[in-house]
């Protein structure tokens, strides 16, 4: 019994001063998704990669993840309040759902905390809220590249396959492919997907191929993440049509980009996760540390779009995590 | 329900667990026959169904056993997707040979299944909280293991030609072979819960568990069982998927969950178990995946595709209802049927 308790005390006074040297630096809260989404666990590996950086600074990470996506908005706004709560010295947030959160913000900006938003938010909310910063992609603009590379390599009407209809940055994903096909005369319209579908590759690639077979003029599919641009090669295949419909596709994994080193796929665009994380971190710690501070207002990881040009160091990339 | 099949009379067929189920999938076909055209009607409209209750249907037969067993497993949302990673890390990361993938696939689908069961059989705890925690746990297992051993959570495998055939190609580029999968499933469970003791011992732990037990019936032994077999195939539908889309993600199968156990009920299957057939649940998971796929061949807005599937399947599920009541109500003039 004696020992136990010596046990417990060692642990508990070790447990303080590794609590009181994390103190020294800057503590910063990060705000992400789920560790097993793919697309976060980029952005996961930036965040660790820089957190080496404000550890020699002597300072500490702290990454606050949500554990499911239902109720996105309001579950982040929790975190970023537990950050508060925690006295982050700066907190570095996604602005998913501006509703729920920018509240969450403000009462973060009230309490003296400094705020980074990354990731979604865009920079305009960024200068509303008075965050440092905002880095990240803008849905829109990446859809309109989108758009405009299905355009420029000669599709006239692509489908938007939405699995998750109703979320604000899949609308302007899809909103933004279909202007920019829509400025050379193409059109592009949406296919939601019921709830039941998602994450079942059959059900979404049998859809994309019960469409295609329903409507002949159709030569591109766009998907809104890598999985899903899986099924959609799969659906076009079973159509008959891997020649004349076009595969493009927001974000990427390792089999998408085999297929556009192969040709089975055009372009994947890529909103560069693991820069977000990294430049989010590490432009925190220098904030908060010694006041540096960019003087580009916001900063864009992307759209990139990641075709046959670059597809060798994209893949090289991919393979260490980084893409 | 040997005694009803010798007595092949009308009454005795509309009594049979499947009439409803039958009833809901000809409605549902004939619906979307009319609206959704000659394209719904071909062959590769059939196959727009076929291939999605193939792999729904995989993973129902077991659970539509269990539910007749009393039990429910929802550490299927993560089995699934734990059988795509691993036969994925293995075969597509490590290069091991396919048959290891596989065999490591379905190894670790058996070992949840026993633990499940065990657990179930060991703490009287309810089976639905049982899987939800092994849900749970197996999804941060995937998770942290894949993170671990390949610094991703998305893993590509190129499976050889042999392995693609048998798992992953479609015949006359249509067809997934998974269907073939699909009815050998179906004969087998048909076969355990229709023709052998453990079908008796299946429905009568469903009716009343204790009073099965001390009838002498192994309950423990058949409930593990019966956790390793829905283990072992969402393992399969796992595998099978990651071959067939060359590509295995973390978070996937989360729907199969839901979809299997409405499946399973549109079949006929009584939520609180003792009453269902292996037919009952194919018809069941076929009317679910029409219901799902066939609105793609129609010309409503896919807007509204959430609502149709929910109009279509409290119909069918009605149907089902009323054909049970007249089953579960029928007392022949020489003694009590069995249910």
């Amino acid at each position: 019994m004696k020992h136990v308790v010596k046990l417990l005390l060692t642990a508990a006074v070790i447990a303080a001063t590794a609590t009181a040297a994390r103190a020294d630096g800057a503590k910063i809260a990060v705000i992400g998704g789920k560790a097993d989404d793919p697309f976060f666990a980029k952005i996961k590996k930036g965040i660790d990669d820089a957190a080496m950086v404000v550890k020699a600074h002597g300072g500490a990470v702290n990454y606050l993840q949500l554990q499911t996506y239902d109720n996105i908005g309001g579950d982040a706004a929790n975190l970023i309040r537990t950050a508060i709560a925690q006295h982050a010295s700066v907190i570095a947030a996604p602005d998913w759902v501006a509703d729920s959160e920018d509240e969450a913000y403000k009462a973060a900006t009230a309490a003296g905390i400094p705020v980074m938003l990354y990731n979604a938010g865009g920079g305009d909310k960024a200068k509303e809220l008075g965050a440092i910063n905002y880095i990240g992609n803008e849905e829109y603009p990446a859809g309109l590249a989108g758009g405009a590379y299905f355009a420029s390599h000669g599709s006239k009407n692509v489908i938007c396959v939405n699995t998750v209809p109703g979320a604000g940055n899949l609308e302007a994903r899809c909103k933004g492919i279909s202007d920019g096909i829509a400025k050379s005369g193409g059109k592009s319209t949406q296919l939601p997907l019921p709830a039941s579908s998602f994450g079942n590759p059959t059900a979404v690639a049998e859809a994309i191929k019960a469409t295609l077979l329903k409507d002949a003029s159709i030569d591109g599919v766009a998907t809104i993440s890598a999985g899903d641009a899986d099924s959609a090669a799969n659906g076009i295949q079973q159509a008959g049509r891997t020649s004349k419909v076009k595969l493009g596709t927001f974000d990427m994994n390792e089999t998408n980009l085999e297929r556009i080193k192969e040709g089975t796929q055009l372009f994947a665009i890529d909103q560069q996760p693991w820069l977000q994380g990294f430049l989010a971190v590490s432009l925190s710690d220098g904030f908060v540390n010694y006041g540096l501070k960019t003087a580009t207002p916001t900063i864009l990881t992307g759209p990139g779009i990641v075709d046959a040009s670059n597809i060798d160091a994209t893949i090289a990339g991919a393979k260490a995590g980084y893409r | 329900m040997s005694n009803q099949t010798r007595r092949p009379a009308l009454g005795n067929l509309l009594r049979r667990p499947e009439t409803g189920s039958l009833l809901g999938l000809v409605t549902v076909f004939v619906f979307f026959a009319v609206f959704g055209g000659a394209d719904f009607a071909s062959a590769t409209g059939a196959a727009s169904w076929l291939n999605v209750a193939a792999s729904l249907g995989i993973v129902a037969l077991p659970i539509g056993l269990l539910m007749i067993a009393g039990e429910l497993d929802i550490s299927i949302g993560s089995m699934i997707p734990a059988g795509s990673m691993a036969v994925a890390i293995v075969s597509g990361h490590f290069h091991a040979p396919i048959l290891v993938g596989i065999g490591t696939a379905l190894a670790i689908g058996a070992v949840v299944g026993f633990i499940n069961g065990v657990l179930v059989v060991r703490t009287a705890v309810p089976s639905f909280i049982v899987t939800l925690g092994t849900l749970f746990a197996v999804a941060g297992l995937v998770l942290g293991l894949s993170v671990i051993l390949t610094g991703t959570t998305s893993v590509g495998i190129k499976a050889g030609p042999e392995a693609k055939w048998l798992l992953g190609h479609f015949i006359g580029g249509t067809f997934q072979v998974t269907i073939f999968w699909w009815i050998a499933a179906a004969l087998l469970f048909g076969f355990v819960l229709h023709y052998s003791h453990y079908g008796n011992w299946i429905l009568a732990m469903g009716g009343d568990k204790v009073s099965a037990r001390n009838a002498g019936i192994p309950t423990e032994r058949v409930t593990i069982l019966l956790f390793m077999c829905s283990g072992v195939s969402a393992a399969f539908v796992g595998l099978s998927q990651a071959i067939l889309y060359n590509s295995a993600q973390v978070s996937a199968g989360q729907s199969y969950i839901f979809n299997a156990i409405i499946s399973v009920v549109v079949g006929g299957v009584l939520l609180t178990g003792g009453y269902g057939s292996v037919v009952g649940i194919v018809l069941g998971t076929i009317t679910f995946a029409i219901v799902n796929q066939g609105i793609y061949y129609t010309g409503f807005d896919a807007n509204w595709a959430s609502l149709i599937i929910g109009i279509l399947l409290l119909l069918a599920v009605l149907m089902n209802n009323t054909f049970r009541k007249l089953a579960l109500a029928y007392s022949p003039a020489r003694g009590k049927s069995r249910t």
